[in-house]
Order: C-alpha cells, then sequence, then structure tokens
C-alpha cells in the first residue's frame, strides 16, 4: 500500500512513568526530507521523543510508525542502525577516536573514519587521539561521527549544539540541512533558537508532555519570543 | 578422631578470661562497646554451640542425602543474603540463588562423583559450606558491580544500543568488569595460599593431628575448587542479570530505586 505516508508517525502516543506523564497523546508525522526540530523548556519531553524513534522508550498508549509500519513490527537493531541518535551528552565508550567511530560498524575503513571526521569538523589526526583528552565539543562531535558511520536514514538529534562554538554549531547546522536535503530524516532537539530558525523546516513545541503547537520556524510564537 | 589437641570444656571455660582482657581495654578506655562485645562473645558461645549439635546430629544420623540437604538449605540461605548486593535490581534474590547454587552444584559433584572427598556429611557438609561462601562472595560481588554499573553507565549502555548494538553486546564490557571484581578476590587468596597466613581447611586439619603433608592435599583441593565456584557463580549471576535488566526490545529497564552506596 503506497497510501501510508512516508517517515515517522506518532499516533496518540503518551509516555508514563509513574504519575509523570513525559509524553501525553502527541501525534504529529516526520516526514522524510525534513528537518523537523523539537522545541520546548526543559522538561517537556523532547529528549522522550526522540528516544521513542529509536525505541529506546516505548509508548505506554499509542503507536509509533515508520513508513507505516508500526516499529514494534521491525526489529528493533536493525531499526536503530536506520535511525542514528546523539545523545545530550557525548558518552565515548572507547579510548581512541577511531575506535569509537567503529563501535557500531567495527569494519570501518580508517579513510572512511578520517572522512566522518572530516564532516563534523575534526582534522584527520584525531582518529589516533585518546578519547579521554577530548573536550566537550570535540566529544560531542565524535559521537556524530560514531552515528554517521552507520548511514542512517534518520538522524536524532538531542541538543547537539549545547557544548559548540558558533562557527562549529553552523556544521553541525550544516550537516543538519544537508542529510535533509539529500532525502533523510533529521530531527533536532533543541534550546538554541537561532539553530532551529536557520536549520529546521518544521517545528514542534512541546510542553509539559503535550504538543502545543507546530508550524514554520517564522510562524512559531515559542521561536519568536526568543529572537 | 582422638580429640587430643581440642580444649577441654573447662579450657573454654577458661578462655573467658580473654574475654575479660578485651573487656578491660574497652572498659578503660571508655569506647562505649562492652556491651556489645559481651553480646557478640556470648552469642559466638551460643550459635557455635547450636550448630555443633546440630552437626553431631547430621554426622551421626544422616548420609549423603541429609549433607546435601544442609547444603542446599546453606544455599538458599546464601542467596537471600548474596541478592541483597544487588537489592534494586530485577529479581536479585532469585539470581543470587541462582549463581550460588549453580557455583555450587558442579563443584560439588566434580569432587564427590569422582571419589576426590568421600561422601560422608562429616565431609561433605563443611567442604560444601566452603564452596557455598565462595559462591556467595562472587554471586554478591558481582551483582554489586553490575547494578552500579546499570545506574552509572546507563548513557554508556543505551549509546551503544543506540548504535544497533543487542543489549549483550552492549552489556558485555560491563559484564566483563563485573567478572573481573568477581574473580580477582579469589585469584590472589589463591596466589598468595600459605605464605600469608594458613587456609581454614589446613589450620583445622593441622590442629586436629593431621600431619601438614597430608593436610595441605586436602587445601589444593580447596583452592581448586572454590576458583570453580567462584567463575561459575560470576558468570550465571552475570548471564542472569543480563536477562532481567533488559526488556525483549533491547532496552535497559528502568530500576526502581537510586544508588544508595
Amino acid at each position: 500500500m503506497n497510501c501510508q505516508p512516508k517517515g515517522f508517525v506518532l499516533d496518540a502516543v503518551a509516555v508514563r512513568r509513574g504519575p509523570a506523564r513525559l509524553l501525553d497523546r502527541v501525534s504529529t508525522h516526520l516526514p522524510p526530507g525534513w528537518c523537523t526540530a523539537v522545541v520546548g523548556p526543559s522538561g517537556a519531553g523532547k529528549s522522550t521523543l526522540l528516544r521513542l524513534l529509536n525505541r529506546l522508550e516505548e509508548p505506554t498508549t499509542g503507536r509509533v510508525l515508520l513508513d507505516g509500519i508500526p516499529v514494534t513490527d521491525l526489529d528493533v537493531l536493525a531499526l536503530r542502525r536506520r535511525v542514528g541518535l546523539v545523545g545530550q551528552r557525548p558518552v565515548l565508550l572507547t579510548d581512541r577516536v577511531a575506535e569509537d567511530i567503529r563501535v557500531g560498524r567495527p569494519h570501518l575503513s580508517k579513510p572512511h573514519a578520517v572522512e566522518l571526521l572530516a564532516r563534523v569538523g575534526l582534522p584527520p589526526e584525531f582518529a589516533g587521539r585518546a578519547t579521554s583528552g577530548l573536550s566537550g565539543g570535540e566529544a560531542q562531535r565524535v559521537c556524530l561521527a560514531r552515528a554517521l558511520a552507520l548511514e542512517p536514514d534518520v538522524l536524532l538529534l538531542d541538543e547537539p549544539t549545547s557544548a559548540l562554538d558558533a562557527s562549529n554549531t553552523a556544521l553541525i547546522a550544516d550537516l543538519a540541512r544537508e542529510h535533509a536535503n539529500t532525502g533523510g530524516t533529521v530531527i533536532l532537539a533543541s534550546h538554541d533558537s537561532t539553530t532551529v530558525r536557520e536549520t529546521a523546516d518544521w517545528v514542534l513545541v512541546l510542553d509539559h508532555g503535550r504538543l502545543v503547537a507546530t508550524g514554520r520556524p517564522d510562524e512559531v510564537d515559542y521561536l519568536r519570543a526568543r529572537s | 578422631m582422638t580429640p587430643t589437641n581440642v580444649p577441654s570444656w573447662a579450657g573454654v571455660a577458661a578462655s573467658l578470661l580473654l574475654v575479660a582482657a578485651a573487656v578491660a581495654v574497652v572498659w578503660r578506655y571508655k569506647l562505649g562497646l562492652t556491651g556489645e562485645l559481651v553480646l557478640a562473645a556470648a552469642r559466638a558461645g551460643v550459635q557455635l554451640i547450636a550448630v555443633g549439635a546440630l552437626l553431631a546430629v547430621l554426622f551421626n544420623r544422616t548420609g549423603l542425602p541429609g549433607a546435601l540437604g544442609w547444603v542446599t538449605l546453606v544455599v538458599l540461605i546464601a542467596g537471600q543474603v548474596a541478592g541483597r548486593r544487588g537489592a534494586d535490581l530485577p529479581r536479585a534474590r532469585a539470581i543470587a540463588t541462582a549463581g550460588v547454587a549453580l557455583g555450587t552444584a558442579p563443584t560439588l559433584a566434580t569432587l564427590i562423583i569422582p571419589g576426590v572427598i568421600p561422601t560422608s556429611s562429616r565431609v561433605v557438609i563443611p567442604v560444601g559450606g566452603m564452596i557455598v561462601a565462595g559462591a556467595m562472595q562472587a554471586t554478591g560481588l558481582t551483582l554489586r558491580r553490575l547494578r552500579e554499573d546499570a545506574h552509572t553507565a546507563r548513557e554508556a549502555i543505551e549509546a551503544r544500543l543506540s548504535l544497533g548494538l543487542s543489549a549483550r553486546a552492549a552489556f558485555a564490557p560491563h559484564q566483563r568488569s563485573a567478572l573481573r571484581t568477581a574473580l580477582l578476590p579469589a585469584i590472589d587468596s589463591t596466589k598468595v595460599v600459605g605464605l600469608i597466613s594458613l587456609p581454614g581447611a589446613m589450620t583445622g586439619l593441622i590442629l586436629a593431628g593431621v600431619d601438614p603433608l597430608t593436610a595441605i592435599r586436602y587445601q589444593i583441593v580447596v583452592m581448586y575448587m572454590l576458583l570453580a565456584a567462584t567463575a561459575l557463580a560470576a558468570l550465571t549471576t552475570a548471564r542472569l542479570a543480563e536477562h532481567t535488566l533488559f526488556d525483549h526490545a533491547h532496552r535497559l529497564v528502568p530500576l526502581t530505586t537510586g544508588l544508595e552506596t
């Protein structure tokens, strides 16, 4: 059936943990070829929404579909290789940068690893660097390169620019744009309204787990209030 | 065995003077421990008399089935004790009991079936007790370490899961470090056995008048069996914990409470 929408669809998704409602009946469509930004105050449910898409989180009620298929019907490990998540805090997993980039793809060649480093604005010599000596921004970019190594269709970026300076923020924004322009899906959770305005095609505003507004970046009051 | 080397009850009573010496120190320096010390000494006496009487009945009245029944009971108790080390892990006590049981059963069977040790309850009960103690320590250490990692390394585990790694692969580095933590004390004590202190089984045999060259044979078997019990208990515990820590969708389950210790 070709009538099913491409990309992710959230159908009345709620996530409760004990009495807390992390997400409350959120319905939306996240189409491929778009960079969709998820904005809202801390604790609004942005990270939870991203984690639903690669099944680190399960909805209490409602459904998440990818290309019309409930994600619960897909092989979860294959889904996670298609849907790369870069978390809010950079977590490095091995001693060396090149090794870290290979965690999800052990047979990645050295030239390919260097190319991934270049995409996130790091010079080739970084491949041999110890992960323990990296700054927060460098670590964040290594995490992004590690996710890109799997060549995911969907990029979930959770506050990707929080530890970066202006030029590196622009680099990551360009990378997100390029991914969307080449047909990929980007979901960007961010506090940085400038990046959102410059990068996103569509904005979802969450508050207390509820989807309170959607629109183009220039239409959303939440962003206008922060310009 | 003739109890020529064993203190008489009068001798045991005389050793109370040593308790009095400790009480004198505690009282003289106002350490506030006099009551606790007297209670501890009294408890030790009562507990050991009770265990001695129970063992006397078991040794004289029951054979191998009674001994195995006793070891089973000890395994169940040890499982409860070791399970506390993983308090907020799902089904920690059941995992710990299985860990102690699967560390103990094959080890004891390897000693009994080929006849390395006799099947009398006089031998099976103390040897079984030593195996259970070793397995319990390994199980407790493994659970404690896994519990700490499930709390502190959640982000790293989820980062690996997000890269499409299976729960087993994502948890493997933490499992390895838990197994190392559990095995190192047994390996270290095996390395230095006889050099730093004379171990329990050997000391007991020497005190009972057995020739030291005979006593060491027992000790060698004890050290080897403890290595096996430790490794099997730690591995069982780590594998079972992995199954309860992750759900069918390769997700680390939320733990009920925070890390207290």
